[in-house]
């Protein structure tokens, strides 16, 4: 158990990590914070008496030592405060918790489209490795790993929206709103996944158990299902771990090509506005999402696999 | 993950690559060299009179919103996109390899602040850091090498450090240490040779991925400006005209998709290359 004690307290010094790396950039970015805040409490008036600015100053200690600030910040955060928009005056929070459906939404529709797909055809591809099968599977992860994704996303628009015009290209609402993001994250998803799969589910067939089980009698499309599966999940675990981080960073950037209501859109206008709050806000979320989830995988693995709960090494090789 | 430290006893697997390497860029340089010196355009020679014309003869790949010709463009913008994005590629390598080589050698203290910091760095998704660091700082080239290199190190440190880790428990580092050689000696006699071949896979693994970042975030407006000639700033340039136009928005993005795909190739060659030495 102890191993898992330190991942926890390795997460504790990594989660501090991300928040003085967050609260350093928003305090070097160039701009008056106090001018900002100004112009956001009287909209419409355009100079400010050097006393307002200065009062401004004093209530947010923004003249204290960068330590002092830190520490303010963070100990306002771990109460769950994390300020006011620069631009609306209204709680940063729930502005963000009113967004973050969409994004979810999103994400984890590509999610299971995306590892579908990849599992098929990653399935497809070992029936026979080496076959023209496998080959075109590994031609078409090669192509679309290397597809930006803006690029396949104008082509998606071009061709559904414009021309056959089955679909909306732009906004959110409707479920049809939604099967042009979901195409272009759940294809990039998916060629970036099959390789790997397929690697990981080729690793399974050739253990031991496998043999084992064939000549006792057992099915080939049993064997499949319920063996190798199950054995190449636990790898495929940590990669989607991994890769989830990706999934949501390509969540954003759709959002924003989609011109989607959701964190892409948020986080490009409070970034362009800098609205500081806001923008703190969302990479805080995104990065602790990226370590909790990470976290979480390497406990779920060191308690599943014996191996690794005693503290010891896993001896095969994984990849 | 478990790692194969391939040992360089014999380079030959990293010399043929080189000399793969080489030939292909002096080729890809020597045709770029005839384009641009062939090419009857400038990449911001505007001509009115033949807006948005589709491909022709004397406009192979036909030429955008301004009448500028799309393949000399194309020609120009390999510089911004593939050569700013090697540089970025290649500050991650260095800056994450020294910092990797430094954790492996510092006692444990060191080790596990120095990676814990990595840690904290790599939590940052790559896009989203840049789009951040370049959107505060104003969006310009120069921000964007600096958002993009400070996120591109950290994985590089990663392999760096693990690698050191595990080759100076090697029989031969052991030996050197019983020699007499100091640990700076060690590190740059035994474990940078030995650590630089994987790092390249992962550098050329890095310069394809950056690719994408930098044409990316320059399409998304957080990068290089138009009216220079990045890919991803003509496709942004391009994006209004894509219906009644659609090659302004086709070539740029196979630009893309070729180089990418083309460095992925040769990064698969490398890594074959070194786990099969033959």
């Amino acid at each position: 158990m102890s191993s898992i004690l330190k991942r926890v307290l390795g997460l504790v010094v990594v989660l501090l990590g991300i928040s003085l790396i967050t609260f350093t950039v928003s305090h070097f970015a160039p701009g008056d914070k106090a001018m900002a805040i100004a112009h956001a409490r009287y909209p419409g008036e355009q100079g400010f008496a050097p006393e307002i600015l200065q009062s401004i100053r004093d209530e947010l200690h923004l003249e204290a030592s960068f330590w002092e600030q830190y520490l303010r910040w963070l100990g306002a955060v771990l109460q769950g405060d994390f300020g006011v928009s620069y631009n609306t005056q209204s709680s940063v929070w729930s502005t963000f918790v009113g967004s973050i459906g969409e994004t979810v939404t999103l994400s984890l529709t590509a999610l299971v489209f995306g590892l579908a797909g990849a599992f098929a055809l990653a399935a497809l591809a070992v029936r026979r490795p080496g076959s023209l099968v496998d080959r075109l599977a590994i031609i078409v992860a090669s192509i679309g790993s290397a597809m930006p994704i803006y690029w396949l996303s104008l082509l998606l628009i071009l061709v559904f929206a414009v021309h056959l015009d089955w679909v909306p290209a732009y906004g959110t609402g409707t479920l049809a709103h939604l099967v042009l993001p979901t195409l272009a994250l759940a294809f990039w998803l998916m060629a970036s996944q099959t390789r790997l799969l397929r690697s990981f589910i080729l690793d399974a067939y050739d253990q031991p158990f496998i043999e084992t089980l064939r000549l006792r009698g057992i099915s080939e499309a049993e064997i499949f299902f319920r063996h190798v599966l199950r054995h190449a999940m636990l790898p495929a675990l940590t990669m989607i771990g991994l890769d989830f981080a990706l999934l949501l960073e390509g969540a954003v950037i759709v959002e924003i090509l989609f011109a989607r209501s959701g964190l892409g859109a948020l986080l490009a206008t409070s970034v362009l506005s800098r609205d500081l709050p806001m923008v703190m806000l969302l990479v805080m979320f995104f990065a602790t999402t990226y370590v909790v989830i990470n976290t979480l995988i390497d406990i779920v693995q060191m308690a599943s696999d014996p191996r690794q709960r005693q503290g010891g090494q896993p001896t095969e090789k994984s990849i | 993950m478990s790692l194969a430290i391939p040992i360089m006893s014999h380079a030959s697997p990293i010399r043929s690559f080189f000399v793969w390497i080489g030939g292909l860029t002096l080729i890809l340089i020597v045709l770029l060299g005839a384009g641009l010196f062939l090419t009857p355009y400038g990449p911001a020679e505007a001509d009115f009179l033949n807006r948005l014309a589709t491909p022709s003869v004397s406009h192979w790949f036909g030429t955008d919103h301004l009448g500028r010709d799309i393949a000399t463009r194309l020609l120009f913008g390999t510089f911004w996109s593939l050569g700013l994005s090697l540089m970025i590629a290649t500050i991650g390598l260095v800056i994450g390899t020294v910092i990797g080589l430094i954790a492996a050698l510092s006692g444990r203290g060191g080790d596990y602040a120095l990676m814990r910091l990595t840690d904290s760095f790599f939590a940052f998704p790559e896009l989203i850091a840049a789009v951040t660091v370049a959107g505060l700082f104003g969006p310009s080239t120069l921000n964007l090498v600096i958002a993009l290199s400070v996120v591109s190190w950290m994985k590089f440190t990663r392999l760096a450090r693990s690698l050191a880790v595990a080759l100076s428990e090697c029989d031969f580092v052991i030996q050197a240490r019983l020699n007499g050689l100091n640990r700076w000696q060690i590190l740059w006699r035994h474990l940078l040779p030995n650590v630089i071949p994987s790092l390249l896979v992962l550098w050329t693994n890095s310069w394809s991925r950056t690719i994408l970042a930098v044409s990316g975030l320059s399409f998304l407006g957080f990068g290089v400006q138009p009216p220079q000639a990045e890919w991803g700033a003509m496709l942004l340039d391009g994006k209004p005209y894509m219906q009644s136009a659609p090659h302004v928005m086709i070539f740029p993005g196979i630009a893309v998709l070729i180089s990418v795909l083309l460095i992925n190739l040769a990064g698969d060659l490398l890594r074959d290359l070194l786990a099969d030495p033959r």
